[in-house]
């Protein structure tokens, strides 16, 4: 589904990843790990398709596609969505035309009809379920003047409803006290299925007692330097990540 | 200037045939107007006022004042005039002239007054003898006196202290194009009593593309604790010329809720004029502008705190794309005794291409010590994180960009006294920005 060959990236003059080769299938649940200024957030934005880095060499194919030669709508037109660590206000759009205008966006370019008013509304009372969100979010504006938790989960409810092939979490679980941790992370689980794919980036290992990753990887300096299952997390959070820097500094 | 009416402005009077009118008062006030006109002759960019704007466009135009009552329009074109879903007390003016079988004045409740200005000046002129030209003064500015010279007709809207007109007053002014480009100068009148409270949606329209010039006055007069909820909209034709001044007076308790959108024409200019008759009034003007290829949208505020205890709003936002234009010129003025006075203006402007161009000058002027006034402005373009959220959700950046524009919009559009008119200036806003070029 997803297959990232000898990735470099540089923001500025800086390089930040550094040869990056990854591997998604159908169904797998794939953590990225890592320190601060690892790269996972690069890796994640390079992914979308954000302005202001540098692919340097490298490729990155998803769906059969050269995924950097798309642009971020025709990214997500295709099956891919980013959960930002740090979710966009957007004052004076609703909520509503926004969720709307997306879904439809993205059926149209799947050659799909778009959906009415009426049956679109019935999919997101569906779909607002599973996030237990109320629905007086609908009515606000994209994220403004949300908490971090309401954020976040407005993140997964998007998800919920746009159905992603690939869906890339950016540091979900920063900034969330346990209770809504949970709440996302069951939100996410709901969403697993055979096809749908999602690489978790985080810091810390909690996340991933909630959401279990069929792989772990570490990435330290711009480079997966170890790849494990999830007992992988487990020791990284026992040992720390120096453990693995000390080590890859070895190497 | 010795008499005569300044170059270009000349053929704007040329049938000053109203002024035989034969009330004494009204003459006079139309040759004092007459007057100011010849005094200040045209100005120029060394007139504060008029530094970012040039008048030569205007001049050039030898617009001639309309000679004939207008009957071109006919029932089947209201369908384009009227907003859907909007029930009101209805006022259809065409090129300046009110049209009694197109409005819709049936319902009025008592102590309600609407009708035509020349024919309540026919049947009953000392109604207006203590309201015309009351707001606006003497000492007018150019285009009011203009206005005032050449008045001819317009609308009056009299409600009487204590009424709650439930249903919105709705002044539609309808621009038919002629062989002749025209100049239309209808005249408003809005007087609520103490306690009444109104809403009254001011529309300047167009049927076509063509040439015309609209000079208009609104004068509003607020009594204690009245309520109005004001809305005007320009959307005139995209060769139009647009003129207009708002003269309010507010006393003591009184509200004034004012929108001011300028979606149209190619050269607009607007004057809001606010003064308080009495304390703890509250004004606030809000206002929002598109300009692109060839257009001009230039405003200027005027708002005098010279009694204590008012609070006034100033917050206009302009959309700016392809060579587009903007001036907002904003002044607060507050008197020595004028303490508590409570104002803060703000003007903020999305720019959508880099030869867009807005003159942006807040100004406060405080003489009194114990105050809470601010000001600010912006000028910025539409922010890369914002475009890039929407874009990541599988929205092209052509609709990302209109979308986000909108919702820049949206805080003045929603302030607008009813949803179709909301929907519909929704609508409109949307179709312009997606007609504009992206750079």
């Amino acid at each position: 589904m997803l297959s990232v060959k000898g990735l470099r990236a540089n923001v500025g003059d800086k390089e930040i990843l550094r040869g990056l080769d990854f591997e998604v299938g159908p169904g797998e649940v794939h953590a990225i790990m890592g320190p601060n200024g690892s790269g996972k957030s690069t890796f994640a934005h390079v992914l979308s398709g954000r302005e202001g880095y540098e692919v340097t060499a490298g490729s990155v194919t998803f769906e059969g596609k050269d995924l950097l030669a798309l642009e971020p709508e025709e990214r997500a037109q295709l099956g891919l969505f980013l959960a930002f660590q740090y979710p966009v206000e957007l004052p004076g759009v609703n909520n509503t035309y926004f969720l709307k205008a997306a879904l439809n966006s993205i059926r149209k370019a799947r050659g799909e009809e778009e959906l009415d008013a009426v049956s679109f509304l019935r999919l997101i009372k569906e779909r607002l379920k599973i996030l237990h969100l109320d629905d007086s979010l609908l009515k606000r504006a994209v994220n403004a003047g949300f908490s971090g938790g309401e954020k976040k989960r407005n993140e997964i409810f998007q998800m919920a409803l746009l159905e992603p092939k690939l869906a890339i979490l950016d540091e979900t679980d920063s900034g969330l006290d346990i209770d809504a941790l949970r709440v996302v992370a069951d939100g996410v689980n709901a969403l697993r299925s055979a096809e749908r794919s999602m690489i978790v980036v985080t810091h810390y290992q909690r996340l991933l007692d909630y959401i279990q990753p069929d792989h772990v990887h570490v990435l330290s300096k711009g480079r997966i330097i170890r790849s494990g299952g999830k007992e992988l997390a487990l020791e990284l959070e026992e040992k720390g990540y120096g453990w693995i820097d000390a080590e890859g500094q070895a190497a | 200037m010795n008499g005569d009416m300044p170059t270009g402005f000349a053929s704007w009077l040329a049938h000053e045939r109203s002024c035989d009118a034969g009330i004494d008062w009204l003459d006079a006030r139309r040759r004092n107007a007459a007057e100011r006109v010849r005094e200040q002759g045209v100005p120029s960019s060394r007139d504060e006022g008029w530094r970012y704007t040039n008048l030569k466009g205007l001049l050039e135009q030898g617009f001639l004042q309309p000679d004939e009552p207008i009957t071109a329009l006919q029932p089947d074109d209201l369908e384009e005039v009227l907003v859907p879903g909007l029930a009101s007390h209805r006022v259809i003016l065409v090129n300046g002239r009110f049209v009694p079988e197109l409005s819709l004045l049936e319902d009025l409740p008592p102590g309600v007054r609407v009708s035509g200005l020349a024919s309540l000046l026919a049947s009953d002129p000392d109604v207006l003898k203590d309201r015309l030209n009351a707001v606006a003064g003497d000492d007018l500015a150019l285009f009011a006196a203009l206005n005032t010279a050449g008045l001819d007709d317009g609308v009056v809207a009299l409600v009487d202290r204590g009424v709650l007109l439930e249903r919105p007053i709705e002044l539609i002014h309808v621009s038919v194009g002629l062989d002749e480009p025209r100049v239309a100068q209808p005249r408003n009148v809005i007087v609520l009593g103490a306690g009444a409270q109104a809403i009254v949606i001011e529309r300047y329209l167009s049927l076509g593309d063509s040439l015309y010039c609209t000079n208009c006055v609104t004068e509003v007069s607020l009594g204690r604790d009245a309520v109005l909820k004001h809305d005007r909209i320009q959307t005139e034709s995209p060769s139009a010329f647009h003129i207009s001044g708002l003269y309010l007076r507010q006393d003591a308790n009184s509200r004034y809720l004012g929108v001011n959108l300028g979606l149209g024409a190619r050269w607009a200019r607007t004057d809001l004029n606010a003064t308080f008759g009495g304390e703890h009034a509250e004004c606030d003007l809000q206002g929002l502008y598109l300009a692109g290829d060839g257009q001009l949208m230039d405003y200027h505020l005027d708002v005098d705190h010279s009694v204590p205890n008012c609070a006034s709003r100033e917050n206009f936002k302009g959309i700016l794309y392809g060579k587009g234009r903007a001036v907002f010129d904003g002044r607060v003025f507050v008197a020595q005794d004028a303490q508590k006075t409570d104002a803060a203006m703000s003007n903020r402007n999305l720019m959508l291409s880099e030869s867009a161009e807005v003159d942006t000058k807040p100004q406060l002027e405080i003489n009194a010590d114990d105050v809470k006034c601010s000001h600010g402005t912006t000028v910025g373009q539409i922010e890369p994180e914002m475009l890039f959220y929407l874009r990541s959700r599988g929205i092209s950046a052509p609709l990302a960009r209109r979308m986000l524009c909108l919702g820049f919009a949206g805080e003045i559009i929603e302030r607008l006294s009813a949803e179709a008119l909301r929907d519909q200036v929704s609508e409109l806003v949307g179709q312009r920005l997606e007609s504009a070029p992206l750079s």
